[in-house]
């Protein structure tokens, strides 16, 4: 079977710009799908392009097997989203914005206690939206998207004006759905320690295109790094060249490109050599670090 | 499947206030009415209603005399004359107010009033979602966009329908402790037509006023629909409410300015507001242009519709969804 979600040479043309640029991506039930990017990226004209709000100028989207232009209903029953901020009807109860959702759906009343107690809302869900905090209309927006139980959820930017703990707790939400029921979750976002803690795997989108994509875990291992404090660098640095070491050095430290099985001989050979070792620990590349790097160092904000 | 959408709709739009807003100003005005008629009826009790509509009749032919008046004005000031001619000849008298009659002309108010109200209602059916962020819920459900469009067209229609029906209950409600409240049987005299100059009196109808009433409002009610979608469409043309209900009060005060100014200008006649108030028209009133006679206005109106439900739902189904 093909993936949950999958999005296939999505392009959108407005004018003489091209705002996503050929991006390509698959995700499989029970994994959370991380897309990382600074805001204006084009993070949020592919989600609003893989709900149908608007129309790709090439390639095609497919939930659940379904085209999401050719068999919109089929496709929209299988997904739920929050596009941007979690914009609900203000003027209308949580309880009466579920009822509502939930009669487009056409799924039983009780569902809508299910959700509320999903994302804990059950105690305000009587009160107008309008006085709801952001973080109360982000877990509205969720328990929402959670109408129906689809088999894929898209959230966008789900951190957003949430306090540390509510993160966590959105955090713990995302991973559960993910890991108890084998829903696929694509979850945007511009923070990269957010993404870095609770994605399986990330795309990284800049200018439209996709600059790289695969494991967190791989991209964050293929950069590994040991970072060695030395007394005399020059010598340190000639010895692990005969060794055949790729490194770089500032004043006091030497970056060698090693994996961790590898650095005890190495140690022991500087040490051999008359080279004080002061400490050596494996130094691991953030998102963030990588970011800026594929990037070309461009800012982000 | 089409329930449970007009049952959102619905919800939505008594959620905005926006049908009780019309629903008091509804009030508001025909208690202002009731009040006028009262006086007027306790004026008419000791005055000869003969001599006041001779009166009306003379001060009107001196006028039409003494020119000054273009010819669209002089041509109803002329069908008015033989109008009231034709009352006194009967001995009827047309201002004798009774609340049956006070229901009867709100369906010539409403020709004016009511495609107001209807904007106020429909303006931001659309719009609104636009404005708020929440069409990015409401058009990622499994729900085709037409059918969304479809459920918000018949709510509009629903209370449209529903304006009317409460105009009339109201009018009768806030008049019929001031006013006769009997009625509903006199005699009305409808149809009055003008061929050139000649009068003709074989298409005047006389019907009891609860039947001539129920064809007025059955007029009334088809122009308020089409009005309800011209003002669907602006709503999805427009994203703030704000200009597609300004759009929709422009194009009704001036389409009647120009009528008035300039009725040479003969294409002002396809103007979806020369055709509106039907009710005037099956009245006795004079239409601004010739040549429009009941079945081009129903016809013209029908087709304004037609035509603003096509550029609705073009608009809504294809478009791209921004923030």
């Amino acid at each position: 079977m093909s993936g949950a979600l999958e999005a296939l040479h999505l392009t959108k043309i407005i004018g003489e710009r091209t705002i996503v640029d050929d991006v390509s991506f698959t995700l499989q039930p029970g994994e959370v799908f991380g897309f990382l990017g600074p805001n204006g990226a084009g993070k949020t004209t592919t989600i609003r392009m893989l709900v149908g709000l608007i129309k790709p100028t090439h390639g095609t989207v497919t939930v659940c097997g379904f085209d999401v232009r050719r068999q919109f209903e089929e496709a929209m029953r299988c997904i739920g989203c929050i596009v941007e901020n979690p914009d609900l009807y203000r003027f209308m109860s949580g309880r009466e914005n579920l009822e509502h959702f939930a009669r487009m759906l056409r799924v039983q009343r009780a569902e809508i206690e299910r959700v509320a107690a999903l994302v804990n809302l059950n105690h305000r869900l009587d009160q107008r939206v309008g006085t709801y905090s952001l973080g109360m209309r982000q877990r509205l927006g969720i328990a929402q998207a959670m109408l129906g139980s689809p088999r894929v959820l898209i959230l966008d930017e789900p951190a957003n004006g949430l306090d540390p703990a509510g993160i966590r707790e959105i955090r713990e939400l995302i991973r559960g759905l993910a890991a108890e029921r084998g829903m696929a979750v694509f979850v945007s976002s511009h923070l990269l320690a957010e993404i870095e803690l609770i994605a399986d795997r990330v795309a990284i989108i800049h200018k439209g295109k996709i600059l790289r994509s695969g494991p967190v875990r791989d991209l964050i291992s293929s950069q590994r790094m040991m970072e060695i404090k030395v007394g005399d660098v020059e010598r340190a640095a000639a010895v692990l060249r005969d060794r055949g070491v790729e490194l770089t050095t500032t004043d006091d430290l030497v970056f060698a490109a090693i994996d961790e099985p590898a650095a005890p001989p190495l140690i022991a050979a500087l040490a051999q050599n008359g080279v004080d070792v002061f400490h050596a620990r494996r130094r691991v590349q953030s998102l963030e670090e990588m970011f800026l790097e594929a990037t070309g160092g461009e800012t982000v904000d | 499947m089409m329930i449970p959408l007009v049952q959102n709709e619905t919800l939505k739009l008594l959620r905005r206030r926006r049908f009780a807003i019309v629903v008091g100003i509804m009030f508001v005005i025909l208690v202002l009415v009731s009040y006028s008629q009262y006086r007027q009826l306790r004026q008419l009790k000791n005055a000869n209603w003969r001599a006041d509509l001779q009166e009306r009749i003379a001060r009107a032919e001196n006028r039409l005399r003494r020119g000054q008046i273009n010819a669209a004005w002089a041509r109803s000031m002329r069908a008015e004359i033989r109008r009231l001619q034709f009352y006194l000849d009967r001995g009827i008298n047309p201002e004798q107010p009774t609340a049956p009659l006070v229901v009867r002309t709100f369906a010539n108010a409403a020709g004016w009033l009511l495609p107001l109200l209807v904007a106020v209602l429909g303006s931001d059916i659309v719009s609104a979602e636009n404005a708020e962020g929440t069409d990015k819920l409401l058009l990622t459900r499994p729900v085709r966009r037409r059918k969304i469009l479809t459920a918000k067209l018949i709510t509009l229609w629903l209370f449209a329908s529903l304006t009317l029906l409460m105009g009339a209950v109201i009018a009768y409600v806030v008049t019929a402790p001031v006013l006769p409240a009997a009625g509903w049987d006199a005699p009305t005299y409808n149809g009055f037509q003008m061929s050139g100059n000649a009068f003709k009196l074989d298409a005047v109808r006389q019907l009891p006023l609860w039947h001539d009433a129920l064809i007025a409002y059955g007029l009334q009610w088809f122009a308020l629909l089409a009005v309800a979608s011209i003002s669907l469409m602006l709503s999805v043309i427009f994203k703030s409410s704000a200009a597609s209900i300004g759009t929709m009060i422009a194009s009704l005060i001036g389409g009647t300015i120009l009528t008035r100014v300039s009725p040479d200008w003969t294409a002002g006649k396809y103007l979806f507001v020369s055709a509106l108030p039907l009710a005037d028209y099956y009245t006795g009133q004079a239409p601004p242009y010739d040549g429009m006679s009941m079945a081009f206005c129903i016809g013209l109106l029908g087709a304004w519709a037609v035509g603003a439900l096509c550029v609705a739902y073009a608009l809504f189904t294809q478009r791209d969804v921004f923030g």
